[in-house]
């Protein structure tokens, strides 16, 4: 068995309705203690910040990300063992936008 | 400026700027404002009136899979939306476009346990792609399109749409508003191009590699693209139950079907590859049996549009995410071409003793009762591949699946994920619509067809083509070979006592034929064939029949069981 770490999620999202619940139900299918749970407002004007702290291994982990951000409205989400994160994402999540826009209005 | 219409209008019209050529419904309060509106489109929209709202899904998803267009429900709430929720579930995954839309209260009622009142987007949010609760009618042009979107596009799927009665009535300025972009969500990801260069390089560099391939194939119209790619690499395949029809069943690099009941070959053949190249399949366990023993021996290459399929079951040392139609084109590309690869005794080996052990005295037993795979072989030499099959679930699916032939894609609908009784006989209804010109079979249980036999009614009434075949052996059959393998034959609560089923069909205004011998097995077929519209052919078949050959559970997949007595041993 892969030992289980703390480990820190972070997810921006659109805001929409839902989006609470659908995100804590890909932890509780798992039977996941969500340790600490923190929604705001990001540094980008109009979209939210969650940070789910749980206890996994991390192999779990990996799919838990990739399903949250598999739901629509979730623009990217990220994890790290808690207490090692870096300052990235913010600029990643601006970038992807940023691509998104541009591929928009290439439509 | 055009006058101001109801969001229950500017739905009907939402519905036409999508396409949208047939609803499979069922009406009640909440969602009556809706259906008055349906007075006006009646001549641009078909409504299928079904028995039941679990057959409207079942309907919607069999038209999905037959045509990958989305299926579209619409029932009312409280208990129309909840008897839709088995086949959302069946649709979310088995990732079938559907998109359903369920009336609901009114804004103001909304919590307050109001007379027929649910949380549906509560109950929908695991089992949907996508749910919303649409409460103005503003919203409803962009709930609309937003939700076809979602539902036809990347890893397709079901949404689900909550209606409230007071979006129905409100007035809104119509204007269509098309969707093809949705910043936070991205469908069709770009392929690296370094991953395509290594994966070809980790094929090439294979002696004996081994394509496992699923529904993605279908969903991405990949068809021809898997078949260059296995022409070019000379390699070897086998296919999920949902892959079946993506290769015609005489592909020679087709080495059969994959899993539990599938064929020897191909399971044995993934304890035997060095690379595993798996495209656009997840590793369901029917598939993978014991997944600390699957496949160990090899590198694997998993190729999904869905992220998160990669490395959720499987470790893999390379995951491509993508579209199957792109990644096998690039793919193709890339490798060098090849004649012959180093397999050489497994397929055959395999075969031979599959077709002497299993298939002969399944489907060619000369004397005795009928044997069910004996029904599906004696319709797949009438048919010829040409017919689109659909399944329910149980011993008839698993026959169904391992003896008919396959010439095209799209011929092959089943519930495989969730393996929902009760599938079949909708699911034939809605395939039938979407293909009007192909001819249509559904093949079930006694058990199954009972489950939703309520919808002879939407066939009588809509004169739908179907040819329902009946594998009758007065038990819950699957559910019994179980017992008798695994629970030492105590037979709890499996059998079943049926009504006259021709008497049934008769009832609804149905040919049908009630078959006991197997003399009368092959006219009765042509019978069936030869008069158009619906019939009924119920066929008792021998009533402890297996399936096999048969991985038991948890066992590894080239851990198989060939009959009663005796199990497969590679190299015996
Ligand atoms: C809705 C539902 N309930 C129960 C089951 C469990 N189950 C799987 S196969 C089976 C027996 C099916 O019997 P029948 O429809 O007669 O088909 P047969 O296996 O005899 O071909 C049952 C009960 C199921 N798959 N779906």
């Amino acid at each position: 068995m892969e030992t289980e770490k703390l480990f820190e999620i972070t997810a921006y999202t659109e805001n929409q309705v839902g989006l609470l619940s659908a995100i804590a139900g890909i932890f509780t299918r798992r039977s996941l203690n969500i340790e600490k749970l923190l929604v705001y407002p990001s540094q980008i004007a109009g979209i939210h910040k969650f940070k789910i702290i749980t206890r996994a291994a991390e192999a779990q982990i990996q799919t838990v990300v990739l399903q949250i951000e598999k739901k629509v409205d979730v623009i990217k989400s990220y994890y790290e063992v808690d207490n090692e994160r870096s300052c990235r994402e913010i600029d990643d999540v601006r970038q992807f936008l940023q691509e998104r826009e541009t591929e928009s209005n290439n439509i | 400026m055009e006058q101001k219409i109801t969001g229950a209008e500017a739905f009907w019209r939402s519905l036409l700027e999508e396409q949208v050529k047939v609803v499979f419904g069922y009406p009640g309060g909440q969602i009556m404002p809706v259906y008055d509106h349906y007075w006006n489109y009646q001549a641009q929209i078909r409504h299928v009136l079904v028995r039941h709202e679990q057959g409207a899904i079942h309907a919607a998803q069999g038209y999905a899979r037959a045509s990958g267009i989305p299926g579209m429900v619409l029932v009312t709430s409280g208990p129309g939306a909840t008897n839709v929720v088995t086949g959302v579930a069946d649709a979310m995954i088995d990732s079938t476009p559907v998109v359903v839309v369920a009336g609901q209260v009114p804004c103001q009622l909304l919590g307050k346990d109001a007379f027929q009142e649910i949380d549906l987007i509560g109950m929908a949010t695991p089992i949907t792609k996508w749910s919303y609760q649409i409460r103005r009618a503003e919203d409803v042009a962009w709930a609309v399109s937003r939700a076809f979107y979602i539902a036809r596009t990347g890893r397709p799927g079901p949404v689900v749409l909550d209606f409230t009665k007071d979006a129905q009535a409100g007035l809104v300025d119509y204007a269509p508003k098309p969707c093809h972009f949705i910043r936070s969500y991205v469908p069709d990801p770009q392929v690296s191009e370094s991953q395509l260069d290594e994966a070809a390089r980790m094929i090439d560099e294979a002696r004996k590699p081994f394509v496992v391939y699923g529904q993605g194939i279908l969903l991405s119209g990949a068809e021809k693209e898997l078949a260059a790619f296995l022409e070019k690499g000379a390699i070897p395949a086998g296919s999920t139950l949902l892959g079946l029809g993506a290769l015609d069943s005489g592909n020679p690099h087709l080495k059969g079907m994959l899993g539990m009941h599938g064929n020897l070959a191909p399971n044995v053949m993934t304890q035997h590859c060095d690379l595993l190249v798996a495209v656009g399949m997840r590793f369901d366990d029917r598939v993978t049996g014991k997944l600390d023993t699957y496949a160990r021996q090899a590198r694997i290459i998993h190729i999904d549009i869905d992220p998160s399929e990669i490395g959720k079951l499987v470790p893999v040392d390379l995951g491509i995410v993508g579209d199957a139609r792109k990644v096998l084109a690039g793919l193709t590309e890339r490798i060098a071409p090849r004649t012959t690869r180093e397999w050489q005794m497994e397929p055959i080996l395999c075969d031979a003793v599959e077709k002497h052990k299993v298939i002969e005295p399944e489907i060619q037993p000369g004397t005795g009762e009928i044997n069910p795979g004996e029904v599906v072989a004696c319709v797949a030499e009438a048919v010829k591949g040409e017919a689109l099959i659909v399944t329910d679930v149980g011993q008839n699916q698993m026959l169904a699946a391992r003896y008919s032939r396959f010439v095209r894609p799209h011929s092959f609908i089943s519930s495989g994920g969730l393996g929902t009784m009760g599938f079949g006989l909708p699911a034939a209804i809605g395939a039938k619509i979407a293909a009007p010109e192909r001819t249509v079979v559904v093949f079930l249980g006694d058990g199954g067809l009972q489950m939703t036999f309520q919808e002879m009614g939407t066939i009588m009434q809509e004169g739908t083509d179907v040819k329902i075949v009946l594998l009758n052996n007065n038990w819950l059959g699957n559910v019994r070979m179980w017992q008798q393998l695994f629970f030492q034959e105590r037979y709890s609560c499996t059998r079943m006592l049926n009504p006259e089923f021709t008497g049934i069909a008769q009832a609804y205004g149905i040919p049908s034929l009630h078959v006991e011998t197997r003399e009368e097995l092959p006219s009765a077929i042509r019978q069936m064939f030869a008069q158009e519209g619906p019939f009924l052919l119920d066929v008792h078949v021998r009533e402890e029949s297996m399936v096999f050959p048969m991985i038991p559970p948890g066992s590894s997949v080239d851990e198989i069981m060939l009959n009663n007595e005796d199990w497969f041993n590679y190299g015996d």
